[in-house]
């Protein structure tokens, strides 16, 4: 079987990228514990003929689930907050693929390929 | 303008990035660096390299370590679609569609580590010797109707010749060595004469720029240190 000869700067290029991936993701990790964690959930009441609605965060906490009331004020924030927590996780998810990816081609193991949790 | 780029020389998002900061006038003294330059090069000057990494590095001109702000380019970038981050060091870089955007700025002496401050620009910026050389001798192309600066090849070839032998890792030596291999096809001597006569070199650069030239077959007194 014919074997292609190791490239040394190819290797080491992608080696350079999953490592920087796996750093990447590291700092985004670090950055989205900054950002409330739940989703925004909207609850409407109707009290004679006025329509009321009703902000709540809604997150698990272990075996719980907590509503944490958002005033009208904190909205907006919020809602940037969420969707920027979102975009981050959006480049976590790209960025495991990549590594996942870099892992079998560079024959990682799995733990060093970010399998584990 | 005598460079001009075609429009689809750059993936769709690096070129929006391009444009945004060209646009608030970043390529009036900064540049843009990495292995996309060699992309550049390709177009205008024939120097085929096909190798790219991923991340879009600019070498920034700090002007003044109080600048007034000019432009907020953190706010610009992300309102493009990064997403910024801290690294290890404290520095602030963009990631987005893949893409990883990070600025370096000249160390003036001492080995101090960390973050850079870039106030004129609203970001912070990895400080690294040697950076001026492509920030001080650069040109400009066009690229799209907007213009965007890199460092001539004689001034990336030179920073290159000194970080290889820099480099912590083989890999990353031999990738910076296999690119001055590409870029000397389309050296000039005077201009990189006129670069070297501007630059006051220890003796461990010029053992390092020596040690460069070597392994690549580069004549010595083509740069003018012998």
């Amino acid at each position: 079987m014919k074997v292609a000869e190791k490239d040394n700067v190819v290797h080491g290029m992608l080696e350079d990228e999953y490592r920087r991936s796996q750093e990447i993701v590291k700092a985004l990790h670090a950055k989205l514990e900054g950002y409330p964690r739940g989703a925004l959930n909207v609850r409407r009441k109707k009290v004679k003929d006025k329509k009321y609605f009703y902000h709540y965060l809604v997150r698990r906490d272990g075996e719980k689930i907590i509503n944490l009331h958002i005033a009208e004020q904190d909205l907006s924030k919020l809602r940037k907050q969420i969707e920027e927590r979102e975009k981050c996780r959006k480049e976590i998810l790209s960025y495991k693929k990549r590594i996942l990816y870099l892992a079998k081609l560079l024959k990682k193991s799995k733990r060093e390929g970010g399998r584990e949790k | 303008m005598k460079n001009k780029l075609p429009d689809n020389l750059f993936p769709e998002n690096i070129k929006n990035l391009l444009h945004a900061m060209s646009d608030v006038g970043f390529f009036e003294r900064s540049v843009v660096i990495g292995s996309w330059v060699m992309l550049i090069y390709q177009e205008l000057y024939g120097a085929r390299y096909v190798l790219r990494t991923l991340d879009v590095d600019f070498a920034v001109h700090v002007a003044h370590k109080k600048s007034k702000l000019r432009a907020n380019l953190k706010q610009l970038i992300t309102s493009l679609g990064f997403t910024d981050y801290f690294d290890a060091e404290g520095v602030e870089k963009f990631t987005g569609g893949g893409y990883e955007v990070e600025f370096i700025g000249q160390r003036s002496g001492g080995r101090s580590k960390g973050a850079l401050s870039v106030p004129e620009w609203n970001v912070t910026a990895i400080p690294l010797p040697f950076i001026s050389i492509m920030t001080d001798c650069s040109d400009v192309a066009e690229l799209n109707g907007f213009i965007i600066r890199f460092p001539i090849p004689e001034a990336f070839f030179l920073h290159k010749l000194i970080i290889a032998q820099r480099r912590l890792s083989d890999a990353k030596r031999d990738k910076d060595l296999e690119q001055c291999s590409v870029v000397i096809q389309i050296i000039n001597d005077e201009r990189m004469k006129n670069i070297i006569e501007k630059q006051r070199f220890s003796r461990d650069t010029k053992r390092r720029i020596t040690a460069s030239c070597e392994a690549i077959g580069f004549p010595l007194q083509r740069i003018g240190l012998l």
